[in-house]
């Protein structure tokens, strides 16, 4: 039996590629949408995996580090370090901060961890890891910072004397790492104006200036501007300890809270981003309905272009399973060849994004399945018209 | 004598019911013996189409009796249930324009109706070369339809009615859009073709230059049919 779609199609072939060219830039679209969202999903997990750590602890009755603020004082790592079952700790202080690069402003996130614990840079791609305390920095290469540039944060500058690669935050934005001190200090430094402004209130303040207590006000001004406090400790278990029942012990006896890698992982997911990858299934679905209706009117307007071929068809015996066939094939056609325009598409545009768009074979594979489904779904309509001609009015009158 | 290709007796149909209800057949008769070519005349509103119709089965007559080669088609019901298959394999058609479907070539036109009835796609074509050939278009069987003449169109469709061999061709207006010596030559070769195939052929037309033809004409007016020799002119 002839093939009456491949005929029809080839009949008028460059008019269905190029509907199907459109089709595929808007699946392409469709594509990135998901590609947008699965990068907001790797970028998020990408920190957990790089630090390596088993347990986040933080502030008790916080989300912290990243979805809500979280203080610890830098020594409960210590004390944390004395339980049985873990192996290391380390202190962490996140902040994000704007930073000039080559005359361009970027958002960075930075990092302070105690080089040689947990906390630090997976990797580097080029130069060397922070040893030592003050003025070094280790930048991921999407800043655009070369080993031996001078990087200023509020008023200090920064050696950066490694690169790593893939350190980004949750929100997407490069990782610059520092030293702990120099993140503590870079967190709650203020400028010049700000501390002589500070320190005339205080001097000022007659509860904390008394008269014959001089030594009052320097302890105060101390207090004021000492930074030991950091967002969270990482804990790493020995092999074999459950992750799970240290983080309750830490829970119980610490007064902290404490998340395993996994929850962790859920917080930053379900909470940070939860938001967003509604709006983007919200623009996805719109996306699928337009696509639909689209392959549905061009399937439709095509059906309708040949009626009364259709009517000589059903009147000469033709069987309408072979004309729904027909149409039916013509839709998946168009769904084939746009599915591929819009995978090519998206792996053509996605490297152009600011943020990371991750396309992934599983995604693709499910986008073919339901681009196929919708247009099956949309040549229905058409197909209805096609078997609702009536084979008389092939016949004149 | 030989069982007639088309038996018709008193054949009705009715259009809607009450007072609005309109007669388009009232008792329509016919015997067209295989092999003949017949004309049906009648002006518009005469109820030519609707006589087709029911001839073609497309539309269910309301009553009398339908025979096709012998097989009672309709008696007061259709008698097959399969009316597509009986349109396939027993009943060809040609129209006023050849609605030829446009994104087949001239062969796979033909061919797509003994291919629709299960006959293998090279047997088909065979097929469909051979009425090509007789109708003297072989050199444009690979030809799509929009590079095909009026004329060459015509003739395809007058292949693909006729491929499947069946007792009876409804031809509806062929030689309308077509001058004097094309319409003659459609005639012609539709004459021939009766003979050689043992098909009977109604030819609906008002074409002046054609009616001549004919050696028995079928005139309807108001819904009835009225048999008279025609002149038989040789063509």
């Amino acid at each position: 039996m002839i093939n009456l779609a491949r005929r029809d199609i080839a009949n008028h072939l460059g008019r269905y590629i190029l509907t199907g060219f459109g089709l595929g830039l808007l699946i392409g679209v469709t594509l990135t949408m998901a590609g947008v969202y699965r990068g907001m999903v790797d970028d998020a997990k990408v920190l957990l995996g790089a630090v390596g750590a088993d347990i986040w602890v933080v502030q008790q009755h916080t989300l912290g580090p990243f979805a809500e603020p979280s203080s610890l004082q830098d020594d409960v790592a210590r004390s944390l370090e004395g339980l049985p079952g873990v192996a290391r700790t380390g202190n962490v202080a996140y902040l994000t901060m704007q930073v000039t690069h080559a005359g361009k402003d970027q958002r960075v996130m930075i990092a302070g961890y105690t080089p040689g614990r947990l906390g630090g840079p997976a990797f580097l791609i080029d130069g060397r890891p922070i040893s030592r305390a003050h003025y070094e920095a280790v930048a991921d290469v999407r800043t655009g910072f070369e080993v031996g540039d001078r990087l200023r944060l509020r008023r200090t500058d920064y050696t950066v004397v490694g690169l790593t690669k893939r350190m980004v935050s949750s929100g997407g934005d490069p990782m610059v790492f520092l030293s702990l001190k120099d993140a503590q200090e870079t967190q709650f430094r203020k400028d010049n104006e700000a501390i002589i402004n500070d320190r005339e209130r205080l001097a000022a303040n007659p509860s904390v200036n008394k008269p014959g207590q001089p030594g009052l006000l320097p302890v105060v001004e101390e207090l004021q501007t000492e930074s030991h406090r950091v967002n969270a400790v990482l804990v790493r278990v020995e092999t074999g300890q459950d992750p799970r029942r240290i983080a309750d012990t830490i829970k119980r006896w610490k007064h902290l809270t404490a998340y395993t890698n996994k929850e962790m992982e859920d917080i930053l997911i379900a909470k940070l981003i939860a938001t967003a990858a509604r709006q983007i299934a919200l623009f996805l679905i719109i996306l699928a309905v337009v696509s639909a209706a689209i392959v549905a009117f061009i399937i439709y307007t095509m059906t309708l272009g040949k009626l009364k071929e259709l009517a000589v068809l059903k009147l000469i015996g033709t069987r309408d399973r072979t004309i729904a066939a027909m149409i039916l094939q013509e839709a998946l056609g168009l769904g084939f060849i746009g599915f591929f325009v819009g995978k090519f598409a998206a792996t053509l545009w996605a490297p152009v994004f600011p943020k990371h768009v991750l396309l992934l074979t599983d995604d693709a594979l499910r986008a073919f399945g339901i681009t196929l489904a919708i247009c099956a779904l949309a040549s229905v309509l058409a197909i209805r018209a096609a078997l609702r001609i009536d084979p008389a009015e092939a016949i004149g009158g | 004598m030989s069982e007639p290709a088309i038996l018709i007796e008193n054949l009705t149909k009715r259009y809607g019911s009450g007072p609005t209800a309109v007669d388009a057949l009232k008792g329509v008769d016919m015997r067209i013996e295989r092999g003949e070519v017949v004309g049906l005349i009648g002006p518009s509103g005469s109820g030519k189409t609707t006589l087709l119709k029911c001839l073609g089965a497309v539309i269910e007559p309301t009553s009398g009796r339908f025979t096709l080669a012998g097989e009672v088609i309709y008696d007061n019901a259709w008698k097959r249930k399969d009316l597509r298959a009986l349109r396939r394999d027993r009943i060809g058609f040609v129209f006023q324009a050849p609605y030829l479907i446009p994104f087949l070539d001239a062969t796979d036109n033909v061919a797509l109706l003994p291919m629709l009835a299960g006959v293998a796609n090279p047997v088909a074509r065979a097929m469909a070369l051979e009425l090509l050939t007789a109708l003297d278009v072989q050199h444009r069987a690979r030809a799509r339809i929009p590079e095909l003449s009026g004329g060459e169109q015509q003739r395809v469709a007058i292949a693909r009615a006729l491929v499947n061999r069946p007792p009876i061709v409804l031809a509806d207006e062929p030689t309308a859009p077509l001058d004097s010596e094309r319409a003659l030559s459609v005639v012609k070769i539709l004459d021939r073709l009766a003979r050689e195939y043992q098909t009977a052929i109604i030819v609906v037309t008002h074409d002046e230059k054609i009616i001549p033809t004919f050696k028995r004409i079928y005139y309807i007016r108001d819904g009835k049919t009225y048999e008279e020799r025609g002149e038989g002119r040789a063509l």
